[in-house]
């Protein structure tokens, strides 16, 4: 279970898992800012680095704001430090998922949703989402 | 053979050798005793001494003693590297009668102690550096060194306020000093500005006392509208050669009383303007430009171009315009060098997530300046770039383009958050009500005044939002800016009139080329390298060149008037002298071996020597010669050697070894 | 006729089949054929970012391998799987990845052959045929219609592994749109998130996301959009709650379709909202 884990070993996965060193940022909010999901998303991605950086990675693991990132790579292109913010994000929801808990489970999908959708979505969001 | 050895035993000197502790820096790893014991065993080692800090006076005086008391011939001192106490232990030796340059340095430290924490290797190494110093200053004979002339008189390339004031300061000391600038007139980028910080001083107020000052004074041959091709020579012995660019107005004939200005049809972009209007082909960049006179744009005259026109000749009352100019070449000879080439901002169009050159209003921090300038395209009224609006809300983006590394430059740029802080400050009181939002990472006020003055703009009701902002778009007459509010840790969306950018100050693009043609350092960023960051900061490593202003790294009015003083007095220090002295360790040539092939002077890259076409011998010119022994290497005959690093010394040390 | 290796991908090849082949008909006007690979699987639909999931790179790895047996490029037409075909193929030869690669390879049936460099339609478009070949080919131009060109995320991101353009500011679809007689307009928008994938559970987020795009292309005067992603077109196109005053949005191949003489029939319209055959024919493109 990903939440019997110290904050401190947690952090040693994320960072082996996204290949991101949180020290790198020095909380500009360059990618809050530039968040196309930033104002529904919480925390943002400066303040979950943030979370990240004080030794506080199980309460970001708890957030709804990791499941909210649409993959697509602004933060990372535009930080004028280098961090991904988005393959930060995919890590602690690996660490989930990993540990067999589902975010979205594939049932709840209405079905005229089902039809029209293009399928592409479906698998790109359970592949993020789900076990 | 014994006989042989014991002839050399006694031709050989007497050397002595002296090991720095250098307090733990080198003691900590090299193991002192062990090599002063292996070093006492080297035959020629007349003595061996410790000490902890062989550069202190003391550790001075025991090496002056015992070039008496142990009748020394050489010296070699064990210590760190030799470009910092070489010249201290030379000058103790010659004080107790030794020829300096039978004093060699070890470095034990920087290429030995520093390297390894290895001790038994340290010391190994330590002992093999020392032995083959000894081998190479048993070689070593007495030299004298070398005095050229210093012609007195001084070159500033650049007139910005950082040359302006390097000009004044050597003038006023009596010396003649040529000043060199591109632009048809003087003051650089503080000319452009409206009020400085933190005293709100007007700049052009400020300014033009010097720049008038610089434009009448008897010991200053100004050379506006040029650029320096090429400098040949060495220091107190420069010959430059430089470009008077046509103006096609005679400066002679020509009172400036601006009758040409008003008549020109043709346009251009204006750089002066940062592009917010569009500047005539006569052109004037200010109008209390020092000289008086303006020039015109040979791109954008109709005349030049076409043959039609002619409106400036036609009403110019002295008959000062000169379609037939051409550019002319003028060279000067000058002692030292001061470049004062200074910055220009980070092409903000780079910054594609900004919409600079898409979105109308988003604009960077020197076109605000010309907003808010009274002799500016607006005449100092705040109008937006779209439809000439005043605009009610301002933001204002710092660190756009700085502290960077994915998009920008990775340095700051020093003096945004000020800057920005005073345009924020000038735009309320010019709008009162308008809104101005810094949005910033942090704010930097390192100077005098400087952190009060930040306070100022709080208290004129400047909001600051802690973020940098990452899009900015345009939605209907808005700008919009998505910013970040860290600090209560949210996305922030901000609906501005006009957007400014506070860019990068990068270094002058044509200042990088001109140190690429006079071959001086420049760092990574294009800024001129010093010689010492820390205790050098106006010389550069090439003697004879000093530096002054935002040309040598970013920095704000105060800073540059103090490094442009300093870097004058460096140059009053030379002109102090007499004469300047050379080191002598430079090449030799063999004329009974040299053949005149020319491999020497292909080498050379101080153009030191020539080959004499009537002898058909090299020649060396020893006060250009900086000693780095390449022509010696190249030398396919063994003609050319380099004094006190003959091939027969380095032989010898690599055999020693 | 230069045949290219072609993927497909599920959606296009069920759900907006009618698209893919408005792009094959597009093509073999312009100049060139898409032989469709044979026996392709699903690519991810999203490349996975973690350092050590080498099951999600499976089916991609799979495809590339029965690609490399076929030639050296593969032609995608969907931006996602172009993203995640490219990314994966980048991955299997980055320096210092050598045991994964490995890994990968041997656990995959098929054999891996050659390094397969993964095109975009536009890409072959620009680069193989070039834009002056296409305006040849053009026998109906666009009217000088303003389109704003939509290139998402996933066309331009990461920018060292796509390589495919500037990604602040793009600019192949627009000179494309440019050669086939339409007026490209500016487009702060160009390469913004649409809200991808976001749209299975967080619908509202997604539509948030899209309108700013549609918002940003009619500030700047455009009478149309353009994109090259089935999600991003979906999302774009059918989020809206009413299509009335709506820009409409079509996908850059059925624009290309027109202008290079397709049918009505053969441009896969019934899968815009609103009425785009209207709309063309105010136009008077059709």
């Amino acid at each position: 279970m990903a939440t019997a884990y110290s904050s401190a070993e947690l952090l040693d996965q994320i960072e082996a898992l996204s290949g991101q060193a949180v020290s790198d940022c020095y909380q500009c909010g360059c990618c809050t800012s530039g968040c196309p999901i930033g104002e529904a998303m919480d925390p943002p991605p400066s303040k979950a680095i943030r979370l990240l950086q004080l030794g506080r990675a199980a309460d970001l693991l708890d957030s709804d704001g990791i499941w909210m990132c649409a993959s697509c790579m602004v933060c990372g292109t535009r930080c004028p430090r280098g961090v991904d913010y988005a393959r930060i994000a995919e890590a602690c929801r690996a660490l989930i998922l990993r540990s067999k808990l589902s975010r979205v489970d594939p049932d709840t999908v209405a079905a005229p949703e089902l039809e029209e959708i293009p399928q592409q979505a479906f698998i790109a969001a359970f592949r993020k989402s789900s076990v | 053979m014994d006989e042989a050895v014991n002839r050399q035993e006694k031709q050989r000197p007497r050397t002595g050798v002296f090991v720095c502790h250098c307090g733990i820096n080198i003691a900590g790893t090299v193991k002192i005793p062990e090599v002063l014991e292996r070093v006492g065993e080297m035959p020629g080692v007349a003595v061996t001494k410790d000490y902890k800090y062989c550069c202190s006076d003391p550790g001075q005086q025991m090496i002056r003693d015992s070039i008496k008391s142990d009748n020394l011939g050489r010296v070699v001192v064990a210590c760190c590297s030799p470009t910092l106490h070489e010249t201290t232990f030379r000058n103790a030796c010659a004080e107790a009668g030794l020829n300096p340059y039978q004093c060699e340095i070890a470095n034990i430290r920087e290429q030995c102690a520093w390297v390894t924490e290895d001790k038994d290797k340290a010391t190994e190494k330590a002992t093999e550096i020392i032995r083959t110093t000894k081998a190479k200053v048993e070689n070593d004979v007495p030299l004298e060194a070398i005095t050229v002339p210093i012609n007195k008189r001084a070159l500033v390339i650049g007139a910005g306020i950082a040359g302006i004031q390097a000009a004044l300061d050597i003038a006023n000391a009596g010396f003649e000093v040529v000043l060199v600038e591109k632009e048809p007139s003087i003051g650089g980028h503080m000319a452009q500005l409206s009020e400085t910080f933190p005293t709100l001083d007007c700049s052009q107020c400020i300014l033009t006392p010097r720049t008038v000052e610089t434009g009448r004074h008897p010991k200053i041959k100004l050379m506006t509208y040029s650029e320096v091709d090429g400098v040949s020579g060495y220091v107190g012995n420069f010959k430059v050669k430089i470009r008077q660019k046509a103006r096609y107005v005679d400066f002679k004939t020509c009172t400036g009383c601006g009758a040409c200005l008003e008549k020109c049809p043709g346009r251009t972009e204006s750089r002066f303007e940062r592009g917010l209007t569009k500047g005539k082909a006569i052109y004037r960049l200010l109008p209390q430009a020092v000289p008086n006179k303006p020039v015109i744009d040979a791109e954008a005259c109709i005349y030049l171009q076409k043959g039609k026109c002619g409106n400036c000749a036609k009403v110019c009352p002295t008959g000062a315009i000169r379609y037939d100019d051409t550019d002319k070449y003028v060279e000067e000879e000058v002692g030292a060098i001061v470049l004062a080439t200074g910055y220009e901002l980070f092409d903000a169009a780079r910054l594609g997530s900004y919409g600079f050159g898409l979105v109308p209003d988003v604009i960077d921090g020197l076109a605000f300046e010309r907003l808010l300038s009274a002799s500016g395209p607006t005449s100092g009224e705040v109008k937006r770039p779209s439809d000439g609006k005043v605009p009610k809300k301002v933001v204002f983006v710092q660190c756009a383009g700085s502290r960077d590394s994915t998009n920008g430059v990775p340095y700051c740029s020093k003096i945004c958050c000020m800057y920005t802080a005073k345009q924020a400050i000038l735009y309320k009181h010019r709008v009162h009500d308008g809104e101005a939002t810094i949005c910033y990472i942090d704010v930097r006020t390192p100077g005098k005044g400087f952190e009060e003055f930040y306070k100022r703009a709080t208290d004129d009701g400047v909001t600051y939002i802690r973020g940098k902002p990452s899009k900015i778009f345009r939605r209907g007459d808005k700008t919009v800016v998505w910013a970040a509010d860290t600090l209560a840790g949210r996305k922030v969306e901000l609906e501005a009139d006009l957007v400014v950018l506070a860019t990068a100050v990068v270094a002058n693009p044509d200042g990088v080329a001109l140190a690429r043609k006079l071959k001086t350092q420049i760092d990574a960023h294009g800024f001129m390298t010093e010689a010492h960051p820390k205790l050098r900061p106006v010389e550069t490593l090439t003697a004879g060149y000093f530096l002054a202003g935002c040309g040598q790294g970013p920095k704000d009015i105060p800073e540059t008037v103090a490094q442009a003083s300093a870097a004058a007095a460096k140059v009053l220090a030379m002109f102090g002298n007499t004469r300047l002295t050379h080191s002598p360790t430079t090449a030799q040539v063999d004329e009974e071996i040299c053949v005149g092939c020319g491999y020497c002077e292909r080498t050379c890259a101080y153009e030191a020597v020539k080959v004499d076409p009537a002898k058909k011998k090299a020649v060396v010119n020893a006060a250009l010669c900086e000693g780095c022994g390449a022509c010696a290497v190249a030398c396919p005959s063994g003609a050319m050697t380099h004094k006190n690093a003959t091939k027969k010394a380095i032989f010898e040390m690599a055999d020693s070894f | 006729m230069t045949k290219y290796v072609y993927y497909p991908g599920c959606t296009l090849y069920t759900k907006a089949r009618s698209l893919d082949q408005c792009a094959r008909k597009a093509a073999e006007k312009v100049g060139f054929e898409l032989t469709e690979m044979p026996s392709w699987n699903c690519c991810g639909a999203i490349y996975n970012a973690t350092n050590d999931d080498l099951a999600a790179q499976v089916g991609s790895v799979r495809n590339l391998a029965k690609a490399s047996q076929i030639g050296n490029k593969l032609v995608t037409l969907c931006a996602a799987c172009h993203n995640v075909l490219k990314r994966v193929q980048n991955r299997l030869d980055a320096p210092g990845n050598e045991v994964q690669s490995e890994r990968l390879k041997t656990f995959v049936d098929e054999e891996f052959v050659q390094p397969v460099r993964v095109l975009h339609y536009l890409e072959v478009l620009k680069q193989d045929i070039g834009f002056e070949a296409i305006k040849s080919k053009v026998v109906k131009p666009l009217a000088k219609l303003k389109v704003a060109s939509y290139y998402g995320c996933l066309m331009v991101r990461p920018r060292e592994v796509l390589e495919f353009d500037d990604p602040e500011n793009p600019r192949v679809m627009d000179d494309l749109m440019r050669v086939l007689g339409a007026e490209p307009t500016r487009f702060d928008f160009k390469a913004e998130c649409c809200g991808g994938y976001l749209v299975v559970n967080r619908r509202d987020v997604a539509k948030g996301a899209s309108q700013k795009i549609l918002d940003n292309a009619k500030e700047w005067g455009a009478e149309a959009i353009v994109t090259t992603c089935p999600l991003c077109q979906y999302n774009l196109d059918k989020l809206r709650a009413t299509t009335d005053g709506c820009l409409p949005v079509f996908y850059f191949t059925q624009l290309l379709g027109v202008a290079v003489g397709l049918g009505q029939g053969e441009l896969g319209l019934d899968h815009n909202s609103g009425d785009p055959v209207g709309f063309l024919k105010s136009k008077g493109l059709l």
